[in-house]
């Protein structure tokens, strides 16, 4: 609704009064008050607009660097040895030089989100127009974009008022990278505000995305009743010509379920996904079906199972054309970001194509055009199966027992393993014709194939793997529910209440790639634990599969035993990576919706209510990429925390608070403006866990605000200690920190926990009204 | 060092939510298939009761066949110089949540209706003995609600036994029943209040008298006693209603200086039984919402479950947003549903007779509580969909609206949002160029405005009345 850049000219006008030559008339914003909400301080910020917010959470929150690497070799002045109080040749220290490569990855990250949803808004503008109505959930959503409205100011109706949001986004982005050059940022917090700033364009950039592909796709919206689809490496029906696609950029994959259903051949081709584009096929049609998360692109293509192979962008294996070449199965790039080297044949005539990729001219083509690819893929897939006959290059069982006997057990294939899996004990092992070990490895084996570069004998150790557990992937057939899309306004007004007075202990989101240091089914373990405990579950993307990946002794996975709605106890996939902004959304709604608390343009306010009174919490349990370091920093300027499994310390910094510093923990009480003991609540905003054990403690823990209601506190102390008392054995040593008064004490321990206040010399203390903004210190009325 | 050390299963607010499936459970105490079953508090003489003392009349778990389902009947006194008659519905509602408090013990629904599983787990456990059960529940009684001096525990399974108490336990739920809902606001001298709200909605104190519920149904004046004796200093708080300054609209001096206080000022006056002036704020957390409907002069209800729009077009979320967040607003009133059984609701605004429109599933809720007269002349989603539907179907049921129409044709309505069309984007002719006497030459000018925000005009919005 917002005009950008309007220009008037008028060459030439003469009346009564005036006489007007050349006259240029021009607006850089227009905006269009039918909104009865007023603008907000911040409407589209700048890079420092809210600079001070950071810092205010910098400075609870200080960055603990974990150096991943100690030198800069980003000029020619270097390499640069960082380490010790040593400054290179620019000046530049270890802090900021962390801080900045922190700030580069979520840069990437945020464009590959902010590209992403300029690619679709595009090409869903040309194909279906640009007044096409943006529609989130109907009229159960009154907020369709709350991100955006927070951020930028404004209510985009139609995709071309997209545009305009994703204009500001790039702006943003090509500013943050510009402090990355030599010669620019010198302070580290300095740095660290602009992360912040990424990760917050970021969710509006993928909250675009999934806005303008719900809306016009017509994706679930807001449903918590979405679809169960199928899930795992059993559910395709191989006998049919398979389409394997890869990726996240979803228009390509919705070419192909076009035009099979266009001419007819529903179940008479089978399609098949990996990774987000998977997620969002399905909420598409009921046709596709997933195979995996993003780690499974090895094991699938090599299994030999999809006859032609679609990619699209972001998370896909760069080695994808040369694994496809092994199996004989053509591939189809359909993305700018991700040519492949192919040669682009988006001008040529489909038949041409066709006849290239059957011929085995080409191993593969660009093709730029969704609909081109939807009728070259389905063409050429029904043509190359049956001379590909599921070709495949897993090796025999003897083949894998001769060479565990000729395995030299040089363990290079463990130190390259980013799990350090036991590899070389499961080779000796399978010398002796037993391949469980392998099988195992297998399940918590996160497909890089790295193991397979590091063998000097040049074993195909993952594809050892693969068909030592040949039989349990056969039988792997899940059921998930469909990415449901945002959360409804009446959902969040019925939780708002319980969730601010903690008889909801808290909002659990399991987010991130499947890099888990032991598997997928850690996710689905927390999921379960949580939900059973109450706690709201929300999850998307790659962790959004793992959870449906387990089933109870009944044969029920947890999408079918949990409801998708956001409720206590629920387990709700929103959908794919960019479906995340619907999680940092329900926070920013029980703001706005429950509370009144004004949205538009509102950042910092609303950050600050969501810090103090929202028990949210994110974790990635497998956080891998670029994109997911830009994600988690855009749930950080939100005030949510977000853990890490054990590789998210390779981000380099964590946000660590430090409960031993009283100072660090006072707030405003809003009522009386003094300043108030809020305890560590929450303790980190970014912080790392190395099993699923201390994780879970963390969560609880983390639910924690200095908002609680007594009723509240004492739910959410209950979960804490209990988890804490069963995974560790003993009390938590913190207790006396997070008790305001005997209230805050749960009922059922309340004589052990009143001899650990004694102890600690425990004083009463006030439950303030919270707040970091003495701009929000209530004046007293009249 | 545990509260439970000599408790064999584990005791915690984790197990709430536990369900015990037929498959797992060991045995089932009342449920659907016994008639007789119940649980039932009463406050006794401080002599009357021995304190710490568990009796189990009938078999005992461990005497149970596994499997089985049995008669069953928890009777829990207490004593107190401070515990009222009147705190025995409070009191015994918690039986449901210390029960389910203990991992491998279900316990569902209230009074007359209850159903409770034990597991095999827990049996194996060692739970084998309500003398577990009453230890728990005494314990958490007392530490709880420390007004509770003594208390005793009683179960029963003997068949004749609970078929005995619980035909008393009838009559008692009756007369409590029939006593809660003969009180008027006219008889105590005391209402609660309640701000547990404010951390979301800062200046909403909701205000709790015998015949007005909290907003969000949770909290019945009972409650409020119960939860401002245990916890003075909590969220929960006696309000001495004070002067009566107007027993039509509810106007109490009291009233007013406490909410005044608790709201820092922000809301001076409340008047209980209406929903125009001053009314009683909305949270956010309120069950239903009553809407001023000018076209037909009536309120309409919605209740946060109903996910249509209601009969002006607007959803529960949007008439929700109107009026949440601690404000006073003409016309759009945040309510409980319990609100709407008491003769008090809206009674300044015409009570029942002035509504015309509420969702079916409300009405099947409530209808017992209408007057007679007018229950079938409100209608529902089913007769009405849009307001000239409402007029029709009114008129044809000769509502007593109707009659008010004939009275006052025309009526001003309080605080309705006009909308008015944006005035025109001034095209180029219009370009202000308006001055007299003289000629303005524009040559070659470039005129740059950073931002322009076009706005509606708005009249102003009239006044409160």
């Amino acid at each position: 609704m917002t005009k950008k850049n309007v220009l008037m000219k008028i060459k030439e006008l003469k009346t009564n009064v005036a006489v007007i030559k050349d006259l240029e008339l021009s607006f850089g914003k227009v905006f269009e008050e039918t909104w009865d909400e007023p603008v907000g301080p911040t409407p589209f910020p700048s890079v420092t607009e809210l600079r001070e917010w950071d810092f205010k959470l910098l400075q609870k929150y200080k960055p603990f660097y974990l150096p991943y690497c100690d030198v800069c070799c980003l000029c020619t002045f270097g390499k640069c040895d960082l380490t010790g109080d040593k400054r290179g040749a620019c000046g530049l220290n270890m802090a900021a030089q962390q801080s900045r490569i922190v700030l580069l990855a979520c840069c990437i990250g945020a464009s590959t989100h902010i590209s992403h949803a300029r690619h679709l808004v595009e090409h869903l503008i040309e194909k279906y127009g640009s007044n096409s109505p943006l529609d989130v959930g109907g009229l159960n959503i009154e907020a369709e974009a709350p991100v955006t409205r927070l951020v930028c100011g404004i209510r985009p109706k139609t995709l071309q008022d997209l545009e305009e949001v994703l204009d500001y986004c790039e702006e943003q982005v090509t500013t943050l990278l510009a402090a990355t050059h030599t010669g620019q940022e010198g302070s580290n917090l300095d740095f660290e505000s602009k992360v912040l700033h990424a990760g917050m364009v970021d969710q509006v950039g993928m909250e675009i995305a999934d806005l303008a592909q719900i809306s016009v796709y017509g994706f679930p919206k807001a449903d918590p009743e979405a679809a169960l689809t199928e899930i795992g490496f059993g559910v395709a029906d191989i006998s049919k010509p398979t389409i394997l696609v890869i990726g996240h950029n979803v228009p390509s994959s919705i070419g192909i379920i076009d035009y099979i259903t266009d001419k007819g051949l529903l179940g008479k081709v089978e399609v098949v996904g990996i990774c987000c584009t998977a997620h969002d096929l399905t909420r598409y049609s009921s046709a596709a079906k997933i195979i995996g998360p993003i780690s499974w692109q090895l094991r699938y293509i090599r299994s030999g199972l999809a006859d032609l192979i679609v990619v699209d962008e972001q998370c896909i294996r760069a080695d994808t054309l040369v694994e496809a070449q092994k199996i004989k199965a053509p591939v189809i790039a359909s993305s700018p970001q991700n040519c492949l080297g192919l040669k682009n044949r988006t001008k040529s005539p489909p038949k041409e194509i066709i006849s290239d990729l059957l011929e085995e001219k080409v191993p593969g083509v660009l093709i730029l055009d969704p609909d081109k690819v939807g009728e070259v893929a389905v063409e050429t897939v029904m043509a190359v199966a049956p001379k590909r006959n599921k070709f495949k290059i897993i090796p025999e069982i003897e083949e894998i027992i001769k060479a565990g006997e000729e395995c030299t057990q040089c363990n290079e294939c463990m130190r390259a393993c980013p799990n350090n899996m036991p590899i070389p004990e499961a080779m000796k092992a399978a010398a002796k014709g037993d391949l469980n070990p392998l099988a195992e490895i297998l399940e918590s084996c996160v497909g890089c194939a790295r193991c397979d570069s590091a063998c000097p004998n040049d074993f195909p150790l993952h594809s050892f793997m693969v068909k030592a557990g040949e039989k349990q992937l056969w039988k792997e057939k899940f059921k998930m529910r469909v990415g449901r899309g945002a959360i409804q306004d009446i959902e969040i007004r019925e939780v708002g209440g319980p969730l601010v007075l903690g008889e909801i202990p808290g909002v659990v989101a399991l987010v991130g790639c499947a890099n888990y240091p032991h598997g997928g089914k850690e996710v689905a373990e927390i999921a379960e634990e949580f939900a059973k405990r109450r706690f709201i579950v929300v999850t998307s993307g790659c962790a959004a599969m793992s959870i449906a990946m387990v089933k109870d002794e009944e044969g029920k996975t947890l999408y079918e035993k949990y409801p998708g709605g956001f409720e206590a106890g629920g387990i709700l996939n929103v959908g794919s990576c960019v479906s995340n902004p619907h999680i940092a959304g329900a926070a920013i709604k029980i703001a706005s919706i429950f509370a009144k608390r004004k949205l538009r343009a509102n950042y910092e306010e609303i950050a600050d209510y969501i810090l103090n009174r929202v028990g949210a919490v994110g974790v990635a349990w497998g956080a891998m990429s670029q994109k997911a370091a830009s994600i988690a920093s855009g749930f950080w300027r939100l005030g949510v925390p977000v853990i890490v499994g054990p590789h998210g310390s390779k981000y380099r910094r964590m946000l660590l608070g430090r409960k031993d510093k009283d100072e660090d923990w006072y707030v405003y009480d809003a009522r009386t403006g003094d300043k108030v003991y809020g305890g560590p609540a929450p303790e980190h905003l970014f912080t790392t866990a190395e099993t699923k054990e201390e994780a879970m403690v963390m969560i609880a823990k983390f639910c924690m605000r200095p908002n609680d209601t007594t009723k509240g506190r004492a739910i959410k102390l209950t979960h804490y200690i209990d988890l804490h008392k069963r995974l560790y054995g003993v009390m938590p040593d913190d207790i006396h920190l997070f008790v305001r008064n005997k209230a805050d004490v749960p009922i059922t321990m309340k004589d052990e926990i009143l001899k650990i206040l004694e102890e600690k010399g425990w004083k009463e203390r006030r439950i303030p009204d919270p707040t970091l903004l003495p701009r929000l210190i209530r004046k007293r009325g009249e | 060092m545990s509260m439970f050390e000599d408790i064999p299963v584990d005791v915690g607010v984790i197990y709430e939510g536990e369900r015990i499936r037929r498959k797992d459970m060991y045995v089932e105490l009342g449920g659907p298939k016994q008639e007789a079953k119940f649980e039932l508090v009463r406050v006794k003489g401080l002599d009357e009761v021995e304190d710490g003392k568990i009796t189990v009349v009938g078999p005992d778990l461990k005497d149970v066949q596994e499997g089985g389902n049995i008669p069953f009947g928890i009777y829990i006194e207490v004593a107190g110089k401070d515990v009222e008659e009147e705190l025995e519905g409070v009191i015994e509602r918690r039986i449901h949540e210390y029960c389910n408090f203990i991992e491998g013990f279900m316990h569902l629904n209230q009074r007359y209706d209850i159903w409770l599983r034990v597991s095999k787990k827990s049996f194996q456990k060692g739970l084998n003995s309500f003398n577990y059960i009453g230890k728990v529940l005494m314990k958490l009684y007392k530490s709880e609600l420390p007004f509770i001096e003594k208390i005793q525990v009683t179960f029963l399974t003997a068949p004749e036994k609970v078929r005995q108490i619980w035909e008393q336990a009838m009559k008692i739920y009756e007369a409590r029943d029939a006593k809660a809902r003969g009180m008027k606001d006219e008889e105590v001298d005391t209402f609660y209040g309640c701000t547990l709200c404010q951390s979301f909605a800062p200046s909403h104190v909701c205000v709790i008298t015998p015949q007005r519920y909290s907003n969000c149904g949770s909290i019945s004046w009972f409650d409020g006693r119960a939860s401002a004796r245990v916890d003075p200093k909590g969220p929960v708080f006696a309000i001495p209603k004070g002067e009566l300054i107007d027993p039509e609209k509810g106007e109490y001096a009291g009233v007013n200086e406490v909410v005044k206080k608790k709201s820092l000022g922000a809301v001076n006056r409340v008047w209980l039984y209406t929903s125009f002036g001053y009314p009683h704020t909305s949270c956010g957390c309120f069950e239903g919402v009553a809407f001023y409907i000018p076209e037909v002069d009536g309120f309409g209800i919605v209740h946060r479950g109903f996910k249509e729009v209601t009969v002006n077009g607007l959803p529960f979320s949007t008439l929700a947003d109107s009026t949440a967040g601690g404000r006073q607003v003409d016309g759009f009133h945040g309510i409980s549903i319990e609100y709407m059984r008491s003769p008090k609701f809206l009674q300044v605004d015409g009570g029942w007779n002035r509504i015309v429109w509420l969702p079916a599933s409300v009405k099947e809720r409530v209808h017992e509580f209408m007057p007679k007269e007018v229950v079938d002349k409100i209608a529902t989603e089913n007769e009405a969909k849009s307001v000239e539907e409402l007029q029709k179907f009114l008129e044809a049921r000769g509502h007593p609206i109707v009659e008010r129409w004939k009275a006052k044709p025309v009526e001003v309505v309080a605080e309705e949002k006009e909308e008015v069309p944006a005035v025109p984007v001034t095209g180029l002719a219009g370009v202000p160029i308006t001055a007299g006497g003289f000629k303005i030459i524009l040559k070659d000018a470039k005129i740059h405005a950073r931002k322009v925000i076009i706005r509606a005009i708005k009249t102003e919005e009239k006044k409160k009345r």
